[in-house]
């Protein structure tokens, strides 16, 4: 007898259906699965057999040989234990093929019958949305999202017993897809009326998450840099229904949606630290292609804590997706695409000894900043529009200051200012092109002169320039957006754009 | 045995590798140039029981050594000889063999003043060694430094500015002649060996080594009159220089800095341990017995400042003033412009810029500070 299963597996962030061909035959008992099967598909051989024996259900004692289809690619993952079992029990007669017709199978097996989940699961769920799809108990929520039909058991007996029809399958309490409440949310990374002072860097965080602009902030050990950045996420709008949807299937495909049921609403916040390997940063691996942390930012903030510390290897393989907002991971198991455009916040030391800052504050070498700066190219250091340097609090002019505003306060603003650059039609005005910076962002005379005398005394590049003129509308549109950049504007927007000497700590003489 | 044959062996145990000033001395105590070399080849030196340098001596000619200063355009110096500094004869940690770029006979029959500080100078700690190094040169004082960045470069800078006929400036490095170091400082070093002289006792193409620099500064405060630290830290280099001038009782000057300042920790400390205070030039020449002391303290001085204060170049409109007031007379972290004047980012870089356009304020990274 034969048997073939519809199931699917897991490349990057999508998913592929795969076929369970079950084939029971006489000859010498055993168990082979072909097909590509990695190190958790082919152990899932021992898993199926003492699910059967703790059950009850019947083995066959005859020839069993699975195949994954299509054999050309590599199949990982403990997802295919219920398709295989499926398929043993069709192929072997202890099940009629009709009861499993249009049905599909997801779900890993333990030893006594239990069904439990697997990570992806939102994923491999699009990829067979012609399909009833029979999952475990705790990834009916998630494999609901797609809006197909779904169904959960907790064990292979029931799903035996349902899909029989000897019990009728519950529904699964499934989230609105749509409506979806906010989840894995990051309140717990704090508001902004716990910062004291740093009005710059508030200003900065404001500018930066209305126009999409990246941070960079320079300061001492201790400054608050750390306590800004975690800040960041709680000021950024919701996002859209579509982000939100590509936000939860990378969480999901990343196995980081575990103990969520429903979309991800809120911009997503990363912080990984700077021992990572370059897998784990850009995505990739042999298993399976999973997201890095850039995919894991799509839609959010990718903070880089001790930027200088990062492998400059991994720092340089940020600049494509930047660039992009895709990266691309091409491996032996084939080239997958994964989304990542994300607000990239970094803090840093000026220099070694971090203090920097002041004209004769610090200590090191000039050799040794030199040093210092060269860990970070250029060419990453330019995608920063905002340059920021954060010092520790100075006490004394802190005094008789009242409570700072809240995050919800700047979020206002900055949904605001959002709604008004919308008509522009591109995601944020970081991403606004040279060509169409004359329309949308029209400088009056006095602006115009203040960069042209910037220009002039070499102080600003014609690349950054442009930044200074997308960094100004967003500062003009978080002033109501008249349709005509001001002096003002950009004279703030040079401020924020800062110099690379900060970066150095040393004084420009 | 020709005076040739004496600077030549002489460099060449300048040359020799693992030599310090300290084994130099101990070669040199006692015996001319030329017995030491061939001592040290033969294995026969008292000093230099070990052999520590007697394979290599046996490979060095030493006419091949001297070729080499000869094409770097130096020349050695020993004590006794044309051209070693007088001021250095008796003195207790004297480098036994020198090497000159320029002309080092322009530290005969002059005083000399060492202006020294540290290498992250701020603007004021510049400004004041560049006067400094000017006003000395123009009263026939040579300017004795370390050609490091920061102070020492800016008194050199300051002693080339003076007019013709002013005292040309002496560098004491601690690399070799041949190893320019910073090398920002390249064309200030060549303008140097140009007007007065470059000296060291590394021998060529000694790299820059940490070492190196506090043993050069001992040859700079032997060589002054006197030492004046115009910015330096809690620690660094400048305090070897004027411990240095205290073994020698040389008098060491200190130039006053803000309290807050980290740049002048070092000199305030001075101050307070009693040394000389220095204001300007002339307090220098007081110091040196160039000057009768007459009262420093001027009226018309404290007018002109009061006239910076509210003169026509001060700001007018109401907002400059209160940028302007609120940056103060340090350099003033964008920060705490905003925390202290409570405007907006953008009218506060607005105004900045229109004070610094009209040469009011100077813009740092990430500072602001009256000029």
């Amino acid at each position: 007898m034969i048997a073939s299963i519809p199931s699917a597996v897991r490349l990057g962030v999508d998913g592929r259906p795969v076929r369970v061909e079950v084939h029971v035959a006489n000859g010498l008992p055993g168990f082979t699965v072909v097909g590509l099967p990695d190190a958790a598909v082919r152990e899932s051989r021992d898993r199926v057999r003492a699910a059967f024996a703790s059950t009850g259900l019947p083995w066959p004692r005859r020839r069993i040989t699975v195949n994954l289809a299509p054999s050309g690619i590599r199949k990982g993952g403990a997802g295919l234990d219920l398709p295989i079992a499926v398929g043993v029990l069709v192929a072997s007669g202890a099940m009629a093929a009709e009861s499993v017709a249009g049905h599909a199978f997801v779900g890993e097996l333990g030893l006594d019958g239990s069904l439990r989940g697997v990570p992806g699961v939102l994923v491999l769920a699009d990829a067979l949305a012609d399909f009833r799809l029979v999952v475990a108990d705790e990834d009916g929520p998630e494999a609901s999202l797609t809006g197909g039909t779904c169904l959960a058991a907790p064990s292979l007996t029931e799903v035996v017993a349902r899909c029989t029809g000897r019990r009728p399958w519950p529904a699964i309490a499934a989230p609105d897809p749509a409506g979806a409440v906010a989840a894995g949310g990051h309140d717990h990374l704090g508001d902004l009326a716990d910062v004291r002072g740093q009005l710059l860097a508030r200003r900065a965080l404001e500018v930066a998450a209305t126009g999409g602009h990246h941070l960079l902030m320079v300061g001492p050990p201790g400054a608050g840099k750390t306590l800004l950045a975690n800040r960041l996420p709680g000021i950024l709008a919701d996002l859209d229904p579509e982000t939100s949807r590509t936000v939860t299937r990378i969480h999901s495909a990343a196995g980081e949606t575990r103990s969520t049921t429903a979309l991800v609403r809120r911009p997503p916040f990363r912080a990984p630290h700077h021992g990572l390997s370059a897998v784990a940063m850009i995505g990739g691996g042999s298993g399976g292609h999973r997201p890095g942390e850039i995919g894991l930012a799509h839609g959010g903030v990718l903070f880089l804590d001790e930027l200088g510390e990062f492998p400059t290897a991994i720092l340089d393989a940020l600049r494509q997706p930047l660039e992009d907002g895709v990266v691309r991971i091409s491996r032996g198991q084939g080239s997958t695409t994964c989304p990542a455009r994300f607000l990239l916040v970094a803090a840093m030391n000026p220099c070694p000894c971090g203090v920097g800052g002041l004209p004769g504050a610090c200590r090191c070498s000039p050799a040794a900043r030199a040093r210092y700066a060269r860990r970070l190219s250029g060419p990453l250091l330019d995608r920063f529009d905002i340059t920021l340097r954060i010092d520790r609090p100075a006490g004394a002019e802190l005094v008789g200051r009242g409570a700072e505003e809240s995050t919800s306060v700047v979020a206002e603003r900055v949904a605001a200012a959002r709604e008004r650059a919308r008509a522009r039609e591109v995601r944020s005005n970081a991403e606004l092109d040279v060509s169409s910076l004359d329309r949308h962002a029209p400088l009056d005379t006095r602006a115009a002169e203040l960069l042209e005398r910037r220009m002039r005394s070499g102080a600003l590049s014609a690349r950054g320039l442009h930044r200074v003129r997308r960094l100004a509308r967003t500062v003009a549109d978080l002033e109501g957006a008249p349709p005509t950049v001001g002096v003002r504007h950009v004279a703030e927007a040079l401020t924020l754009r800062g110099s690379r000497a900060l970066m150095l700590g040393e004084e420009a003489r | 045995m020709t005076p040739d044959d004496e600077l030549a062996c002489a460099a060449a145990l300048v040359g020799l590798g693992g030599m310090t000033p300290v084994r130099l001395a101990r070669l040199l105590d006692g015996h001319g140039p030329v017995t030491a070399w061939r001592a040290v080849a033969a294995g026969t030196h008292p000093a230099d029981r070990a052999h520590r340098f007697r394979a290599e001596a046996r490979t060095v000619e030493p006419s091949a050594v001297v070729q080499r200063y000869r094409a770097a355009k130096s020349r050695v110096l020993l004590p006794g000889r044309p051209g070693y500094p007088p001021a250095l004869v008796g003195d207790p940690g004297a480098p036994a063999v020198l090497s000159a770029s320029g002309d080092p006979s322009v530290l005969e029959a002059r005083p000399a003043v060492a202006v020294v500080g540290t290498r992250s100078a701020t603007r004021y700690g510049v400004r004041v060694a560049s006067d400094l190094g000017r006003g000395l040169a123009e009263a026939g004082v040579v300017v004795v430094s370390g050609l490091a960045s920061g102070i020492d470069a800016a008194a050199h800078a300051g002693a080339l500015a003076a007019g013709p006929g002013a005292a040309p400036p002496v560098a004491v490095v601690g690399t070799g002649l041949d190893v320019v170091y910073p090398r920002e400082n390249a064309r200030l070093w060549a303008q140097v060996v140009d007007r007065g002289a470059v000296l060291s006792e590394a021998a060529l193409g000694t790299p820059p080594r940490p070492r190196v620099f506090p043993a050069r500064n001992r040859i700079i405060a032997g060589l002054s009159d006197v030492v004046v630290v115009v910015e330096c830290h809690g620690r660094g280099g400048s305090l070897h220089t004027v411990e240095a001038a205290a073994r020698r009782s040389i008098p060491v000057c200190a130039v006053p800095g803000a309290v807050h300042s980290p740049a002048s920790v070092g000199t305030n400390g001075l101050l307070v341990d009693g040394c000389i205070p220095v204001r300007d030039v002339d307090d220098v020449l007081v110091a040196l017995g160039m000057a009768g002391g007459a009262p420093t303290v001027s009226v018309p001085d404290h007018r002109a400042h009061a006239r910076v204060d509210s003169g026509p170049s001060a700001p007018v409109d109401r907002l400059e003033r209160v940028v302007w007031e609120a940056v103060g007379s340090e350099p003033t972290s964008i920060e705490s412009v905003l925390l202290r004047t409570n405007l907006s980012l953008a009218t506060l870089s607005g105004t900045a810029d229109t004070l610094v356009r009209r040469g009011l304020l100077v813009e740092g990274a990430g500072w602001w500070s009256r000029t």
